[in-house]
């Protein structure tokens, strides 16, 4: 569950004007939107807010069932952090690490048990069509292999929420399809999904309700 | 091709990378200079309060009296006199019996007077110069010499010198303290230093892995595991630079005690010019210094931890 009553958030304390401004809408458990908006519209500020890596300069929000606040302990981020898997535009990959390791990551920070942590990176990266390069490093992946990667790892701890930024820039049409499918499906499963993007196209195939976004203002709720 | 087995159990696989971002050689060296001057610090505060110790514990109870022309009849006595058939220093010793009770009175022997001079004048049992006759008296704890005793000797023995070693000491024993509170102050500025110099280690160790941190940040890492991350590499560093500096600074140290041990004696009897044997001296090493030293290392460790722990801490406070 995502609420949102009128947020906003400033790059600075003091700036005058906020890069978000009166946000208000939900989404359930479970729910699917689709984050639209031209470039510069707030989307990616909109997305890094739910993702906790920055905190509302006003309003109130509520993530996964805990308010987000100055206030807010940071042992409360943190675990809350750990339920949110993130999709950046730019992957933020460990450039040094291998794809498993790369992987794996979320899971370690958890201190999940190595042998089911073996497991579930093997079964998530031949998913995504990865299973043959577990041990290449990320810097040496193509673009759309470290997009893969980045899908890989925002999922594999099974989150209760999904925040994805433009995920199929740089993926083939039938990879970007698969994606849609698998996200589809988590949502159906009960994961929250919220997808920013420009492709129209692959808005039309998977039919949502949509947020979208002008100047940091909300002027849709598909809801 | 065939993937390699995975995952590799013993490598750190966060991708901060710690031995590129704090690289060995500048902190490790460092603090095996700072440790270095640490350790010779300690050691010279050791060996100051050593000093004071004895000094104040058995040098201050002791008296020296010097008795010129030694086993000359006392000039001027009349034959009926009982004193007719004494040296000099025998009058003197028969005077100094009256001391309260439990007074040790102790006339060094040729031998003994010999071996203090020879320093100074080489093989002094060879020597024309009249030698007086040196008198060690220690008074039992707690007592005092009395006030007039070099006036009542001198009245009986004339030409009489006696030196009250207590006067000597106290002025040492605050030379000595004055010695072990630079010695501290040095300390703290040894770790002072130590401390900036982790800070900005780690300082800079946090400005060349921002991006990385920010990762591992927004994937769910605490702050406790970023900051013990660093931590641990600035102490493992820390902790060997410690040891090297500690090690190196035992050679002049052993040296340097090797010197220093002949002054360390509380008695006239027990002085001797002579160096001792380098087997033996680590006997002669006070423990609480050899503590001390090992201490260092752990020390230095600890600094560099608790330095960096602080450090990262209050970086990450930036973030949400």
């Amino acid at each position: 569950m995502i609420r949102l009553s009128n947020v906003s958030w400033r790059r600075e304390r003091k700036a005058s004007t906020p890069v978000l401004s009166n946000l208000s809408f939900s989404v359930p458990q479970g729910g699917f939107r689709w984050l639209l908006g031209p470039s510069g519209a707030g989307k990616t500020s909109l997305l890094s807010l739910l993702h906790v890596e920055n905190l509302p300069s006003d309003g109130t929000l509520c993530l996964l069932d805990k308010d987000v606040t100055a206030h807010t302990p940071r042992a409360v981020l943190v675990r809350l952090r750990q339920r949110i898997g993130m999709v950046h535009q730019d992957f933020r990959l460990m450039p040094d690490l291998s794809v498993a390791d790369n992987v794996a990551l979320p899971l370690r920070l958890q201190h999940r048990p190595e042998d089911k942590i073996t497991d579930e990176v093997h079964a998530i990266l031949k998913w995504v069509g990865l299973g043959n390069q577990l041990n290449v490093r990320a810097s040496r992946l193509s673009g759309g292999e470290q997009q893969r990667t980045a899908i890989a790892r925002a999922i594999v701890h099974r989150p209760g929420l999904i925040l994805a930024d433009e995920p199929t820039n740089a993926l083939e049409e039938p990879q970007a399809h698969k994606l849609l499918d698998m996200f589809s499906e988590l949502s159906s499963m009960g994961t929250t999904v919220i997808v920013a993007t420009h492709n129209e196209a692959l808005v039309r195939r998977l039919p949502r309700p949509a947020l979208t976004l002008e100047r940091g203002r909300l002027v849709q709720d598909g809801a | 091709m065939e993937p390699k087995p995975w995952p590799f159990p013993f490598r750190p696989k966060d991708g901060l990378s710690l031995s590129e971002a704090l690289p060995d050689r500048s902190l490790f060296i460092l603090v095996a200079m700072m440790s270095f001057l640490a350790a010779l610090t300690l050691t010279g505060a050791t060996g100051a309060r050593t000093l004071s110790t004895r000094w104040a514990g058995g040098a201050a109870q002791l008296l020296t009296i010097q008795v010129s022309e030694p086993d000359q009849p006392l000039s001027g006595a009349s034959k009926s006199d009982k004193t007719a058939s004494q040296s000099r220093a025998e009058i003197v010793q028969a005077d100094l019996a009256t001391l309260p009770a439990g007074t040790q009175v102790h006339r060094l022997t040729q031998e003994e007077l010999a071996r203090l001079l020879t320093p100074w004048l080489g093989d002094a049992g060879k020597t024309a110069l009249p030698l007086p006759a040196v008198i060690e008296v220690r008074l039992a704890e707690g007592h005092e010499a009395p006030a007039d005793l070099e006036q009542t000797l001198n009245a009986h023995v004339p030409g009489t010198v006696v030196e009250h070693n207590a006067e000597w000491s106290s002025r040492l024993r605050a030379l000595a303290e004055s010695l072990m509170a630079c010695a501290a102050l040095a300390l703290v500025t040894v770790g002072g230093i130590a401390t900036m110099i982790t800070a900005l280690a780690t300082r800079a160790g946090l400005s060349t892995r921002r991006d990385i941190i920010e990762i591992l940040h927004g994937l769910g890492a605490t702050d406790s595991y970023i900051a013990g991350r660093f931590a641990s590499r600035t102490g493992g560093l820390a902790l060997g630079g410690g040891l090297l500096g500690t090690l190196l600074a035992m050679a002049p140290l052993l040296l340097l005690f090797r010197m220093a041990a002949p002054f360390a004696a509380s008695t006239l009897q027990a002085a001797t010019p002579a160096m001792p044997d380098w087997r033996t001296l680590p006997d002669l090493l006070p423990g609480d210094m050899l503590a001390g030293l090992a201490a260092l290392p752990c020390v230095a460790a600890f600094i560099g931890w608790t330095t960096t722990q602080i450090m990262v801490r209050i970086w990450l406070r930036r973030m949400p």
